[in-house]
Parts: C-alpha cells; structure tokens; sequence
C-alpha cells in the first residue's frame, strides 16, 4: 500500500514536469501547424540559462522563471519574424519546417558545446537536496515545486486561452485562419505570439528539468520524443488533455518497474505511443476543431 | 490527430538518432606504419570529450597528455638505439558507439597512426575493439573492464582494468568482515542494483557468485537493472525501498551516481552500507551533492594515490601534482599507465612493427602503479589485467581513506553508516 502510494506520488510529481514540456510543441503545432523540432534545443537552452543565472549571478532559479520565459518568448518571436514566417503554410511547409527547426536545434547544441562543453551540469542550490513529508512518504522539495510552478503554468495557460482577446483569437486563428482575416484578427501577430509563448513554455520546461536533473547539450532529446508521446496522447489543442495525458504516460512509465525489468521501462511510453496511434488516433482529450 | 502530426511523432526517434552528438571535428595528420623507423610515433585515441562521460574523458586525457609528456622530455621513446618523439592524435568520441568506431576507423585508415589507445566505458571500448583486430593494430585500453569484451579472444587487444567481477567481490569480502565483527546483521539482506550493460552484468555476477553457497549470511532481495544514463530513478529506489535490504550495492557511472544518490537523499533512504560500485570518492559528487550527503559511500576502485609513497606510483602522483596541482584519481592514473604501457612495449620490440609489438604486450610483465605492483596481460583471461581492487570510503571531513584489504588500508572503515536512524 505504501509502495503504490510512494509510486504514485513520483507519477504525479514526474507528470507536471512532462505537461510543462509537451505544452509548447502541442500549442504551436496546433495553431500553426508547425512541428517544432527545435522544442528540445529550448528546453536545453532554458537549462542553460537558470544554471548560469544560478551559478554567475546567484539568482534562484525559481525567481529566474520570468526572465528565462521571457528571453524564450523573445527569442521565439525572433525566430518567427527571421526565419519561421517565410516557410509555406500547412502540408506544403511541413518537410521545409522540419529541416529548418531541426537546424536550429543543432545550431543551438553546438553553441552549448562551445560555450558549456559537453560535461554535465547541475542546478546546485541549499535545498537541492531537502525532502520533505508527504502523505507519510519522503518527496524531493524541488520536485514539489516543480509542480506547483507546472500546475501555475498550465492553470495561467488555460486562462489565456479562454479568458483573453489574445486567447481566444489563438483559439480561432486554430480552427479557421482565413476566416479570422475577416473579423479584422491579425493572423500572422497571432502566430508570432503563439510561437513566442510555445518557446517559452519550452525554457520555462528546460529550467525546472534543470532543477531536478544533470544535463548537458544533449538534454532535450529524450524529453522531446515523451512530448510526442504526451500529444498525441492527450490529442491536439487541449491544454487539460496534455496535462492528462502527461500523467498517463508517467504513471505508466513508473509503475511499470512493478511488470518489468527497470531498463526497460523508458521505451513503455512509445509502446504507448504506438497503440494509441493504432486504436485511439485522435488521441484521448483531442479537440476535433483541431484534428 | 492529424495525419502529418502522427507521421512525424512516428518518424522523429529515427531522425533523432540521426542528431550528431559531436562538436565540430578536428583535423587529422599522420604517417604510414612500417618497419624503418619513422621521425615521429604517431599512437592515435579516442576519448568521450563531450557527452555523458565527458568528464571522465577528461580524466583520461590529463593522464595520457601526462605519459606522453613525460616521455617526449626525455627525448622520446628509446627505440632502435635511437630516441623518437611520440605524438598523440586524440578525436573526441561524445560518448557514442557509432563515432568511436567511426573515428577509430579514420585513426587507423586516414591518419595512418601506429598504434591505438584506448577510449574510456565498457561500451566504447568494446564497439572499437574489432575495428583494431580487424586492422591488426595493438590497441591498448584502460576504459573497458567487463569480461565480456575480452572473452572475445582478440589477438591485438589489451586492457588494463581488472574485471567489474572482481570489484564486487572485493567488496563482498569487506562486507564480509564486517558481518564476521558483528557489525552487519546475520544474514544480511542485498539489494543490487546495476546498468543495463555489461560492466553491470559482471557487477551483478561477482556478487551473485560471493552470495552462492553462502545462504546463511547473504539473501539477495533485489535484483535489478537500470538504463545507463537514465534521468529518473525513482521507481528504481522505490523498489530498492520496498525491499528493506540492509545493504545497497549498485553498479553505476558517475553521471549515474549523481543522479540516483540525489534522488535516494531525497527520499530518505538509508543502508546499513551503500556503494555505487566504483564511484563514489568523486570530488565533483560531493560538490553536487554535499559532503554530508556522500559520508560513508563505499566505492571499489583500481587505483587509490594512497596505494603507495614510493616508486612508480610517487613518481607519477609527484608528477601529476606538479601539471595540474591537485592529487589524482584513478581514471588519470588508468590513463598515464595505459599510455606507459603502450610506450614501454614498443621500447622492447625496438620498432613500430605493429606485431613485433604486440607480441611485447602479450609477454609482458613489468612494474606498475597498479595495486598488487606486477602487470600482465594473460593469455586466458583474454589479455585482460588481474590485480586487487582496493575498497576506500568517503568520510565526513571529505577524504576517502583506503580500508580494505588490510595489507594496504589506512583506516578501519565505518560499518553500518552511522547516518541512519533506528
């Protein structure tokens, strides 16, 4: 009893880290339609930043989420105004989107080698290492408020999408674009937000993976195949099913030691993948306006 | 869900399997390997620079850009009555199997060097391995100590660290005589844990054959493995938990051993003993984790700088101090000796001949820094190194004395950790 308490516990905690990372790529495949491979060299870059503001500057990493969301979401805008704007729209935009965003993440990955080199790193702070009681079970305190901080984020993000002008025209410009254009809606800003907010939610993602886990250049691969998984699972545009879906696949993932040899349980979640592709393509929570 | 969106979530592991690890590469220069004697010994090797184990290949390198140092300011190697400087081409590997057998494979084909040392983890090693026997070139490692790799029987290879096998038992026999001193409870409950590999497996072996046929002082209540490099150990430890061992032996690497020892603080986990195998006395462990957090880790290794004040190990230590003014570990001492060995059989063949030096290799037995003083390479054990490990422990004040085997200790060592409660 204790030990499935403890297991699920460590679901729920992994699951907030796993919705803030699939957020941003589930946003802006939805409304641009762009698969943002580059997601993952923003969620190394996001590491990055908190472990420098941390370790130069002395700045919690905590109190730096803002100024991390902030310097992504400036440099998703950027990314969009240079290079991401100029792509064709849709189907015909697809493989150039791809290459491009992909080129973007190796370009991102070299300049860590340079200036980081490939040794590991760690948010190292006073309470790194504290752990507190809950429900009778030891939890790690960074992994507590990592899911406050997921928690916020996707609370705030579903806010914006149904309680503000800014929202609800992303919502629209998601199911008809060409229609918004009559209504006086600004597509192409709408777009440039939309991606602006999808990188951020991807460093904010990258800085509390920091807190939590070693990382080096290569951080970010491996999260970006979970959000694969995480959306397909939970289905385009619905900010709840992600967060749902993100606690499928890290629940199937930590209870599955129970069935199977620990090594092996990583690959559990694109078995997953795989099945639901099969028998649920829409995904659990999907939105049809989107599929 | 949209057709193109399932396409690419399908497509993406593959494309990402295609993301290149490295940096940008370095360039290469050499000469062709035959029987005159060239201006310049060109020994070509790999290191994971960059990557999961960058840190360690960092380790390594301080070693072999000591060795050949050393033997350049002498004037070279004595070969053929004539002193011939010698050159390292090192390519970094990123830690990826693909790249060491790739760049191997240019070392040997475009660079022309004589000879290859070795790259450092059980996997990289062994995935470069054939590319050497297949080109007949000597290949002398001290990064590979899984048995696995040396059961091979390849001709052209060498390695310096004793089997994983090996460490656990040494281990085993410390736990031993602690539990014979009434220390540890009678039997006492094991939970091993170790990676996915085959430096994990041999770790797994070596305590599974210790515990055999000594069912009334030993139980194994967990046996499990884990993926190398993972991120998150917690359902691991909770396993570990749930099995109330006494005593907790994982085989790990040190990225590794950072991760799951965080993550076992803070779940309140304690043993009577832990060990991560060989890590565990690591200064940047403690640096991420806290002195406190590390106190009492028992870890088995091949080389401790305490092992000797006299002979080749003072002369390396002293060296070593004077180049980078900190006290070495035993991944720069496996790189130095490996380096040293390789230069020492290529003074006795006389020559760059490369089977002329290998035959040196396969009949070596010379002094060393390595525990137990003597090195070989032995024809049976796929001319793999056998020698003792020695077992040292962390202790609060943040040194890590040698406690076992007795001959060499300089501490009793602390059974069970006096950290846990109740």
């Amino acid at each position: 009893m204790a030990r499935g308490l403890d297991l699920l516990l460590s679901a729920v905690l992994l699951a907030g880290l796993y919705a803030t990372m699939a957020y941003g790529l589930g946003l802006i495949y939805g409304v641009l339609r762009i698969v943002n491979l580059n997601h993952g060299g923003m969620i190394m870059a996001g590491a990055y930043m908190g472990w420098l503001l941390h370790s130069r500057l002395g700045i919690d990493p905590y109190l730096s989420l803002p100024l991390v969301a902030a310097v992504s979401f400036g440099f998703g805008v950027l990314l969009y105004r240079t290079l991401v704007m100029h792509l064709p729209r849709g189907a015909a935009g697809g493989v150039q989107s791809l290459l491009l965003l992909f080129g973007v993440w190796l370009v991102l990955r070299n300049a860590a080698y340079l200036m980081f080199t490939g040794n590991d790193q760690v948010i190292q702070t006073e309470y790194a290492n504290k752990a507190v009681m809950v429900l009778g079970t030891s939890q790690s305190l960074n992994r507590l408020v990592v899911f406050g901080i997921a928690a916020v984020t996707l609370l705030g993000l579903h806010l914006l999408l149904t309680r503000t002008y800014v929202g609800k025209a992303i919502r629209a410009v998601a199911q008809n674009a060409d229609s918004c254009t009559l209504v006086g809606i600004h597509v192409e800003r709408i777009y440039m937000l939309t991606f602006g907010i999808g990188t951020a939610l991807a460093g904010i993602a990258g800085l509390l993976g920091g807190t939590i886990f070693a990382f080096n250049p290569t951080f970010g691969a491996v999260e970006l195949l979970k959000c694969f998984v995480i959306v397909v699972l939970g289905g385009l545009g619905s900010a709840l099913g992600t967060a749902a879906a993100a606690l499928v696949l890290a629940a199937v993932e930590v209870f599955a030691i129970l069935l199977i040899p620990a090594y092996l349980t990583a690959a559990v979640g694109f078995v997953l993948l795989v099945l639901v592709l099969i028998f649920r393509p829409g995904g659990f929570f999907g939105q049809r306006v989107l599929g | 869900m949209d057709q193109r969106f399932r396409r690419i979530a399908l497509a993406a592991p593959v494309l990402l399997l295609l993301l290149p690890n490295s940096s940008w590469g370095q360039p290469g220069g050499g000469k062709t390997s035959d029987k005159k004697l060239p201006d310049k010994i060109l020994i070509g090797a790999t290191l994971p620079l960059t990557g999961a184990e960058s840190r360690i290949g960092g380790f390594y390198k301080e070693g072999y850009d000591l060795a050949f140092e050393e033997a350049n300011r002498a004037g070279g190697l004595q070969v053929g009555g004539k002193r011939i400087p010698v050159a390292l081409q090192l390519l970094d590997d990123t830690t990826t199997q693909a790249t060491a057998v790739q760049l191997a494979d240019r070392l040997i084909n475009v660079d022309k060097v004589h000879f290859l040392l070795g790259t450092y983890s059980t996997t990289l090693v062994q995935a470069q391995s054939g590319m050497a026997e297949q080109n007949r070139i000597p290949y002398v490692n001290g990064g590979g100590a899984a048995t696995e790799i040396y059961q091979q029987k390849y001709k052209y290879l060498f390695g310096l660290l004793a089997p994983v096998e090996l460490l656990a038992d040494t281990m085993m026999r410390w736990i031993d005589v602690q539990q014979k001193a009434g220390k540890l409870p009678k039997p006492a409950t094991i939970a091993v844990v170790w990676e996915n590999t085959s430096h994990g497996k041999d770790f797994r072996k070596g305590v599974a054959a210790y515990v055999k046929g000594r069912a009334s002082d030993y139980k194994i209540v967990l046996d499990e493995s884990f993926e190398l490099n993972a991120k998150d150990f917690s359902a691991l430890l909770n396993a570990v938990k749930a099995s109330k061992a006494d005593i907790l032996l994982a085989d790990v690497h040190l990225p590794d051993y950072i991760t799951m020892q965080r993550q076992y603080v803070t779940a309140g986990m304690c043993h009577k003993v832990l060990s991560y195998g060989a890590r565990g006395s690591e200064k940047q462990a403690a640096e991420a984790l806290g002195q406190k957090n590390v106190s009492y880790i028992l870890s088995a290794v091949w080389w401790n700088a305490q092992l000797g004040s006299k002979g080749l190990t003072k002369k390396f230590v002293d060296l070593f101090q004077a180049k980078y003014h900190r006290m070495p570990e035993w991944y720069q001492a496996l790189g130095y000796e490996t380096a040293r060995v390789l230069f020492t059989a290529i003074e006795q063949a006389g020559s760059v001949d490369r089977e002329a030096v290998r035959a040196k290799l396969a009949a070596m037995n010379i002094e060393t820094i390595l525990p137990g003083g003597k090195l070989s390479f032995p024809a049976d054990k796929g001319q793999q190194a056998h020698y003792p490990f020695v077992v040292q422990q962390n202790t609060p004040d943040g040194k890590s004395p040698i406690v076992f085997p007795a001959d060499v200790a300089n501490a009793p060592g602390v059974a069970p950790n006096p950290d846990c409660k109740g």
